[in-house]
């Protein structure tokens, strides 16, 4: 079936099986690798995009349902070359160890601030918990996010203890 | 997708009742494809054709009136349920059971009809459901009809609709307007779990209702009790419509002890 | 090497430079292998056997063969290669028996990924489905089935582990210090209780995957995501008998490890499609499912221990035996085996110990490397025994630690004494302890238990690890200076999300006295560019990497002074630089900028000396020995890392639900290279140690299948499952052989997580818990004196995998007085 879509303010148009997934619609079509697949059955939150407006897990999403819409993916945030406020903060904040949540993590996060723009620490745990991360700890990217919204007290990272 | 099927995305909704009408071989009706796409993923399912429910006017739709109360389109998300101002005053049970369905993602994406058409014992939707005497409005291309939620569910992921009917709205009715009601769902982590029991307890026109999720076949209600339910009696009612096993998740020890449990603690929550 | 620095003289050790990764990961520009296509690839896909243990009798791959798009298909038949890293037990495609649930028999590469499953489809298995052992101490048992009847017939590395022929025995470890029997005919207590963890799942968000391109006359290439290039490239060689310059292993970013991807996986099977495709790139990456089963996981543990201890609270003798389920195949689980054997008592001075640690075979998905090694799942038993013993002899639990601690003049369990270097266990444990005010309530705390009717409890738990490895394990940098005078580092050691890159960057920068935005660190490995590396694992990469950076950087810098000193006419002692140039100490004037000698430097009449400035250090483990195979006495650590953790939680007294309020975690790291970069690995770890105590574990029924192979039912922790509060503790004695004095710390964040967890719950509520995961209902049941639930599988219609109930024991107050 042949779709238009629009993927980071770029029109497309292409022929795509009906049952292929949106996830490997963008991957593997348009090479657009910055979004990850970590389990394929909506889970894990690695495949995270935007979709008309709204944050979906693109591994349980066809292809052909995006016929005429809209996708942000990871690959748009930064413009010209530029992070995003929400890009940076998580650099600064270490929010990033092996980087294959990252994608999914940015858009979950972008999702939050957009409908509670100034975030508790509740509210950033309740919106990420569709986004698995297995290297952080998840504490420097909620740090992140404080960051990007206003709401960071800056902490030491560690206590030392100075003894002998 | 590994199996391949075809796709259809009727605009009308005579059309899309035309189609269950008319279609030969297998097919499956695509709201948000949180469970579907998740079943033909792992093999469970292989539908020749998938039709997708969304490009009608009126499929997300929430619509509340005074005298008709709360009508829900075939396609409205749980995401819209929660986001509901009109919901979040006069059905809040509603939106409490909502909350606690899967991740915010999935919830963008997964239907309240779709999660009770899937009629899995652990349903999120069916407590608050069952306890708000909603109606479930069933369609095919020449026929109209309503079902009580109460008779909705048969068994195990089975519903009384028959392979050409779809359900095109759900109807909670203004005489359970404004009840409070809370929900409970027990879980192995703090984060998106399916539930491993869920009580769902409300005030519903000056009666109490207990209505529980992953402990029998399908979610379940109690008969109407008095407000003032004694302790001992709410379980008892309680005690007669569960039937718990024992699987990966939990002991049938633990769930039938955790639905006692949440029962009292939910029932002086509500009457707090 | 240049340890107890005053942190005023340090530019960039110690300080939390930005990641030189993020960039790339940030915008979604990483290329990972799951990422990669390249022209004429196939997709391989693999047929898994549904049975524990079965006979093939026979395999039709007809149909598949014959479906367009199929290049190749192969079956155990077809292969006569076998696999081990240390016990070469496993075949690389299922030969005549498959031996786990999930274990692959038949693999195809196609044009697409759908036509592979589809031809995986059409192939046709008859098998024989046999009788599987499944509890590992059922496989102990003189009768029980044999995973491997020829195990008496297999190569394996004969310095290090001890196979029992006609047994399920894969290695059994000794060790054997002082005479425990003296020490417990001495001991006024005798404590002994049995422990149990299950497998569990390694969980990197990038599931295994690999590219293979086997070219013409055996040139082979393979892009994997995994750990250790060099050993890939090693046990490929040895096992295809091909000369190791034939083989390039290419690893680029890497979607986490956890040790899961430490060895070499799928890397074999998708070179023998390759081949067999004519020469073709073939990709097969597991999905979720198959990295459960497929894939390797964890390891199981039931640890026995019992201790002897004198009326004053010293431990005389403690004898440990220990029970690894290391499922169908050894892999790594005989050196997890091994190297749990030498550190089994925890950080603990044990006078007199006897340690049997056993590697057992069963027919389950088999145990590989993760992080901890072993470690986690030992100190579970460890931790919550060191409780019990106090609670028994009735002493304060820290007050218990102390006095048995290992402190500067202690002997360890393999005889090596313990200096004022090696780090500070106690310094951890008062750190922790202060943190959380263990040992009372505070009047908040009380306050709070009044009004919400739960309990809180505080737990306590220590931990120690050294780097499991060989004794010669050694590693290389090699530092290249460009033309602009910043300068590129190779390394062998991958960056799989732990933060090496940036810290060595740092180290480098450091020992230069150059910028650090002008120190590049390649993170793509390639084999045949980058310097050896043993493997990325154990916690070394930092104190050997970070080392060989040092020494890297001296022999750069000598180097530039040699040649600064002709065009200066100074003698190299006379020199000094900084990030620019090279000038002479009593005439700064009188210098030269390194960009004029990166490249080499021409005098102005056009004669040239010098060259390419390139700094090469080699490091190599120092003073390590072999551990004697009868006695388990030797020198196997590189440096011993010491931690400790506090958890205060709180508890529904009726329920058993709980939660983590506050957890303070503290290691004697030596020192502090990155505080963010450090309390990422901390609290990344404490949370990954918190999921294997909470919720993760694999569940079986009396067939062998895997009941939960997905996110469905294997439950890790999510954003919503952080402990309310976190406090991370660094404790600095310097290593004096670490870099800047730092050691490693990558594992151990995870272990001892569980253990003060159990802690902290008996103190809530009194439920003594002696099997992970910790649920709501197994405390519920501990706290209601129930029958406690097989950790593995609840009592689900189709059973479980447990052995004789009777023959298990769970006996909470097994206390001995002689």
């Amino acid at each position: 079936m042949k779709i238009q879509v629009t993927v980071n303010g770029i029109a497309y148009e292409k022929d795509v099986a009906e049952h292929r997934t949106l996830l490997h619609f963008l991957r593997d079509d348009l090479g657009l690798t910055g979004t990850k697949e970590g389990c394929g059955a909506g889970e894990c939150g690695a495949c995270t995009v935007y979709f008309n407006g709204k944050t979906v897990n693109s591994c349980m999403v066809l292809a052909v349902e995006a016929n005429g819409g809209t996708i942000e993916t990871i690959e748009g945030e930064a413009q010209d070359g530029v992070l995003s406020r929400l890009q940076d903060a998580f650099d600064r904040h270490h929010a990033v160890q092996c980087g294959f949540c990252t994608a999914g993590m940015i858009m979950s996060a972008r999702e939050l601030i957009h409908h509670t723009p100034h975030p508790t620490v509740k509210e950033i745990q309740d919106g990420l918990e569709g986004n698995f991360c297995r290297c952080t700890g998840y504490e420097q990217i909620i740090e992140a996010i404080l960051d990007a919204t206003g709401g960071y007290r800056e902490k030491e990272d560690l206590v030392y203890v100075r003894e002998q | 997708m590994i199996h391949q099927f075809s796709y259809m995305a009727p605009t009308e909704l005579d059309d899309l009742l035309a189609l269950l009408d008319t279609t030969k071989g297998g097919f499956k009706l695509l709201a948000g494809g949180t469970d579907l796409l998740v079943n033909i993923r792992n093999g469970l399912l292989k539908p020749d054709l998938v039709i997708d429910v969304k490009r009608i006017a009126g499929a997300g739709a929430i619509t509340y009136d005074v005298e008709k109360g709360l009508q829900l389109g075939w396609a409205t998300t749980i995401n819209d349920i929660i986001s509901s101002t009109e919901i979040a005053k006069h059905y809040p049970l509603l939106q409490a059971c909502a909350c606690d369905l899967a991740s915010y993602q999935v919830r963008n994406r997964a239907t309240v009809v779709g999660n009770i058409v899937n009629a899995s014992p652990c349903s999120d939707m069916a407590p608050a459901l069952l306890c708000l005497d909603a109606s479930i409005l069933v369609a095919t291309a020449t026929t109209r009809k309503t079902i009580p939620i109460q008779k909705f569910f048969t068994g195990v992921k089975q519903t009384v609709l028959q392979p050409r009917e779809m359900v095109v709205g759900i109807t909670i009715p203004s005489h359970t307007k404004d009840s409070k009601g809370v929900y409970r769902k027990l879980k192995r982590i703090q984060g998106h779990d399916l539930g491993i029991v869920g009580v769902a307890v409300a005030m519903v026109e000056g009666r109490l209702r207990i209505a529980v999720s992953s402990a029998a076949p399908t979610p379940v209600i109690t008969d109407d009790l008095p407000l003032d339910v004694s302790a001992p009696d709410a379980l008892y009612a309680v005690e007669r419509i569960i039937n718990p096993i024992s699987d990966i998740r939990c002991t049938k020890e633990y769930r039938r002890f955790m639905v006692s449990e949440f029962t009292k603690r939910l029932i002086q929550e509500v009457r707090a | 090497m240049y340890e107890n620095n005053d942190p005023k003289t340090l530019t960039y050790v110690g300080k939390s430079a930005l990641r030189k990764d993020a960039g790339d990961k940030l915008t979604g520009k990483a290329m990972y292998v799951s990422d990669m296509k390249l022209p004429g690839m196939l997709y391989a896909q693999v047929k898994k056997s549904p049975h524990a243990r079965a006979r093939i009798v026979h395999i039709d791959t007809a149909k598949a063969e014959a479906l367009p798009g199929v290049r190749a298909v192969l079956t155990g038949d077809d292969l006569s290669y076998r696999i081990g890293l240390y016990i070469v037990d496993k075949n690389i495609l299922a030969k005549g028996e498959v031996r786990h649930y999930g274990e692959a028999v038949a693999a195809v590469a196609a044009t697409s990924l759908e036509i592979a499953r589809k031809a995986v489809d059409l192939i046709e298995v008859e098998y024989e489905v046999m009788q599987p052992v499944l509890n590992h101490m059922d496989a102990m048992k003189e009768d029980a089935v044999l995973v491997h009847p020829d195990l008496g017939s297999y190569e394996y590395l004969e310095s290090s582990f001890t196979p029992v022929p006609n047994t399920n025995i894969a290695n059994w470890t000794k060790l054997r210090k002082g005479d425990v029997e003296k020490g417990f005919k001495e001991s006024a207590y005798i404590v002994e209780r049995e422990y149990d963890n299950p497998s569990v799942q390694h969980v990197p968000m990038e599931t295994h995957v690999a590219i293979v391109q086997w070219g013409p006359r055996d040139s082979v290439t393979i892009w994997s995501s995994a750990q250790s290039p060099f050993t890939v490239r090693n046990l490929f060689c040895h096992t295809f008998s091909l000369p190791l310059g034939k083989v390039r292993v290419i690893v680029p970013a890497v979607g986490g490890g956890f040790g899961g991807k430490a060895g070499i996986h799928l890397e074999p099977l998708v070179a023998c499609l390759s081949r067999k495709a004519g020469g073709l790139p073939v990709k097969f990456q597991a999905t979720r499912e198959e990295e459960f089963s497929l894939l390797p996981c964890r390891s199981a543990l039931t640890y026995r221990i019992k201790t002897g201890v004198s009326l004053e609270g010293k431990i005389l003798a403690q004898k440990m035996e220990m029970f690894w389920d290391a499922g169908a195949y050894a892999d790594y689980a005989v050196n997890v085996t091994r190297a749990s054997g030498y550190s089994a008592s925890g950080p603990y001075e044990i006078p007199n110990a006897w340690v049997d640690a056993y590697t057992v075979y069963t027919n389950k998905p088999y145990g590989t490397a993760y992080r901890g090694f072993g470690h986690v799942e030992f100190h579970w038993g460890v931790e919550r025994h060191m409780d019990l013993i106090a609670k028994i002899i009735g002493i304060d639990p820290l007050e218990f630690r102390k006095k048995n601690a290992l402190r500067p003049g202690s002997i360890t369990l393999t005889g090596e004494k313990i200096t004022a270097h090696t780090g500070n266990v106690i310094a951890c444990m008062d750190a922790v302890a202060k943190s959380i005010k263990y040992g009372k309530l505070t009047a908040a705390e009380k306050r709070r238990e009044a009004e919400t009717g739960k309990k809180i409890g505080k737990g306590i738990a220590l931990l120690q690890k050294a780097p499991a490895m060989p004794s010669n394990t050694a590693t290389a940098a090699v530092i290249k200076m460009n033309s602009d005078a910043s300068v590129t580092v190779n390394i062998g050691l991958t960056e799989i999300g732990q933060g090496s890159t940036t810290a060595l960057a740092q180290i480098v920068a450091e020992r230069l006295g150059f910028d650090l935005d002008k120190v590049y660190v390649k993170l793509e490995k390639d084999t045949e560019s980058d310097p050896y590396d043993w493997q990325t694992v154990a916690s070394k990469g930092l104190l050997m990497s970070g080392n060989a950076c040092i020494l890297a950087c001296e022999d750069m810098l000598r180097k530039g002074y040699a040649v600064a000193s002709h065009i200066l006419k100074a003698g190299v002692e006379d020199l000094a630089h900084d990030g620019e140039r090279i000038y002479v100490k009593h005439d700064e004037e009188n210098s030269i900028s390194w960009q004029k000698i990166a490249v080499g430097y021409a005098y102005p009449d056009g004669e040239s000396i010098g060259g390419p400035l390139i700094g090469v250090g080699s490091y190599i483990a120092q003073g390590l020995s072999n551990l004697d195979k009868q006695t388990g006495q030797g020198k196997p650590a590189l440096d011993w890392t010491f931690g400790a953790h506090g958890i205060i939680c709180e508890v529904d007294p009726v329920t058993g639900e709980y939660a983590v309020r506050k957890i303070a975690s503290a290691f004697d790291v030596g020192k502090v290279v990155n505080p963010s970069l450090l309390r990422g690995q901390i609290v990344g770890g404490m949370l990954q140690g918190l999921g294997t105590a909470v919720c993760e574990g694999y569940i079986y029924d009396e067939a062998g299948h895997l009941l939960n192979p997905s996110f469905t039912d294997n439950k890790i922790p999510t954003s919503r499952d952080l402990p309310m509060e976190i406090e991370t503790i660094a404790v600095e004695s310097s290593q004096i052989d670490g870099p800047y004095g730092a050691r490693g710390v990558a594992e151990h964040p995870m272990i001892s997580v569980a253990p003060a967890l159990g802690n902290a719950i008996q103190s809530a509520v009194d439920a003594d818990l002696l099997h992970m995961p910790i649920r709501a209902e197994d405390v519920w049941r501990a706290m209601h004196n129930h029958h406690p639930i097989d950790n593995w599988i609840t009592k689900t219609p189709t059973g479980s995998c447990r052995s004789d109930p009777a023959a298990r024991r769970h006996t909470p107050d097994a206390a001995i007085s002689p």
